[in-house]
């Protein structure tokens, strides 16, 4: 290496989701996949935000580890009223007034054994460091009609947001799907504002529709796109979804052909399927922030909202494989349970050089990361 | 009443988790609310029976109370016999 050419920084399981890249490239048999790098896909928030490799404070800056008595929680804030939440969080009026140290100082005086499921109920992105599996990372919920015929150019309807079902939707739309991004007029993508380079990365290509699912007329051009449609990629809760008048399940069984890809944080089963899941507090769920503990003993993140690039890549895999051999159901994916079965992948593999991805990972504290896209 | 607790109704389904409330009676089908369940099943009130949704935090017009709904039901949640109302859901931005 030349001197002065400073080494980059490898994301840990950047090599799991090369294969899983790999393997979409040949269901596709698509040339634009089988160039592309999983770590570019990785890292590539962090490198149009110049990130660097983060400690206890996330990559993006949203996402926090803090000790308790109890072992680690990550904990999110997002929204301008979630401060509101915090006094039923901890049982005391006075928290919602709390500056960051006094909010660490609660957190550390409680246990994240009691914090997390009341954390969960409130909506809020929150998730212990070794928490029980609550999904795994793809389940069929539902069996569709097989599919009448085979499309070159399928229709894929991307009614997701943020980063891993756009994701999804754009490696399909690389592989020659015709991708149409649908959004409700009352709530449109947050990443258009909030990160619009991001939002044109993962979403070029794609026609953009924007519906008002407020009103029958709305609700019933979304049903009809559906209905021509061969995929559709989503990611409300399933409350959300049954509010608008959608029923996911009874589409599957109606529309042949019809791959509906439902990303979740943490899955449908059970109390699970209405918990809050970001990408850094579902790498925590998924065991990213353990395993680096193990590795290392610092508390950190590891990686750039991993869970969201993780499921995006995954959630095209599974779109792409169920197109090829013209199945059709509704496939959950969770994305705690995304990164938990790529870590365990990862470990069976070779659990010295996992160990040894984390810790390069840490030594390099500080640094950027996110390889420039080829 | 203590941020954080939870309230059943006597009526129907709903439990709700407090995240702010005042003075005055917390009711869900017409019926208060309390931290146990009530013995034996009653039905919602006629007039306060449009249910509650999953998720959804509740407000009334002064802003002295917020409930989040932990577990929907038939009855629908009121304050001193006046309902509350759905508060805007937020959406969540772009930041992780």
């Amino acid at each position: 290496m030349a001197p002065g050419t400073a080494r980059p920084v490898a994301i840990p399981l950047a090599g799991w989701a090369q294969r899983q890249l790999d393997a979409l490239a040949l269901t596709t048999r698509s040339r634009p996949i089988a160039e592309l790098s999983a770590a570019a896909l990785l890292g590539e928030r962090a490198a149009l935000n110049g990130f660097t490799v983060p400690g206890a404070v996330s990559a993006g800056g949203g996402c926090r580890l803090y000790p308790t008595r109890d072992g680690a929680l990550a904990l999110a804030l997002p929204r301008a009223d979630d401060r509101a939440l915090l006094p039923a969080l901890f049982g005391d009026p006075a928290a919602e007034h709390d500056d960051e140290a006094q909010l660490a100082a609660r957190i550390a005086r409680a246990r994240a054994h009691d914090l997390v499921p009341v954390g969960r109920l409130l909506g809020l992105p929150i998730a212990r460091l070794n928490e029980r599996a609550a999904s795994p990372a793809a389940s069929l919920a539902t069996i569709g009609l097989p599919a009448e015929n085979v499309s070159d150019q399928p229709l894929v309807i991307d009614l997701s947001a943020l980063w891993a079902g756009p994701l999804a939707a754009r490696l399909l739309g690389l592989a020659g799907a015709n991708v149409v991004k649908v959004e409700s007029l009352s709530r449109p993508d947050a990443m258009r504002e909030g990160d619009a380079a991001l939002y044109a990365r993962l979403n070029d290509g794609k026609a953009s529709v924007a519906l008002n699912l407020r009103k029958p007329d709305g609700r019933n051009a979304l049903i009809a796109l559906i209905r021509r449609a061969r995929v559709v990629i989503e990611a409300a809760r399933p409350r959300a979804l049954a509010q608008l008048g959608v029923d996911a399940d009874a589409l599957v069984r109606e529309v042949p052909g019809l791959a509906w890809i439902t990303i979740t944080g943490h899955g449908t089963r059970g109390d699970a399927g209405n918990w809050i899941g970001l990408g850094d507090d579902c790498g925590v769920a998924g065991g990213l922030s353990g395993a680096l503990l193990r590795a290392t003993g610092t508390l950190g993140f590891v990686g750039d909202a991993m869970a969201d690039p993780l499921t995006g890549i995954v959630a095209a895999n599974q779109a792409a494989t169920m197109l090829a051999r013209g199945h059709a159901g509704r496939m959950v994916v969770s994305m705690s349970g995304v990164v938990r079965s790529a870590l365990a992948a990862e470990r069976r593999r070779d659990p010295l050089a996992l160990t040894q991805a984390l810790r390069d990972w840490a030594a390099a504290r500080g640094q950027p990361f996110g390889a420039a896209p080829c | 009443m203590k941020p954080g607790t939870k309230l059943k109704s006597a009526v129907c389904n709903t439990e709700v988790m407090v995240i702010r409330s005042g003075d005055g009676q917390i009711e869900c089908g017409g019926a208060p609310m309390a931290e146990a369940k009530a013995e034996g099943a009653g039905e919602p009130a006629a007039d306060h029976a449009s249910g509650t949704l999953m998720g959804k935090r509740y407000v009334d017009a002064a802003g002295t109370v917020e409930l989040l709904c932990i577990k929907p039901g038939k009855g629908s949640l009121s304050l001193g016999g006046v309902a509350l109302t759905v508060k805007d859901a937020k959406s969540l931005p772009a930041s992780d």
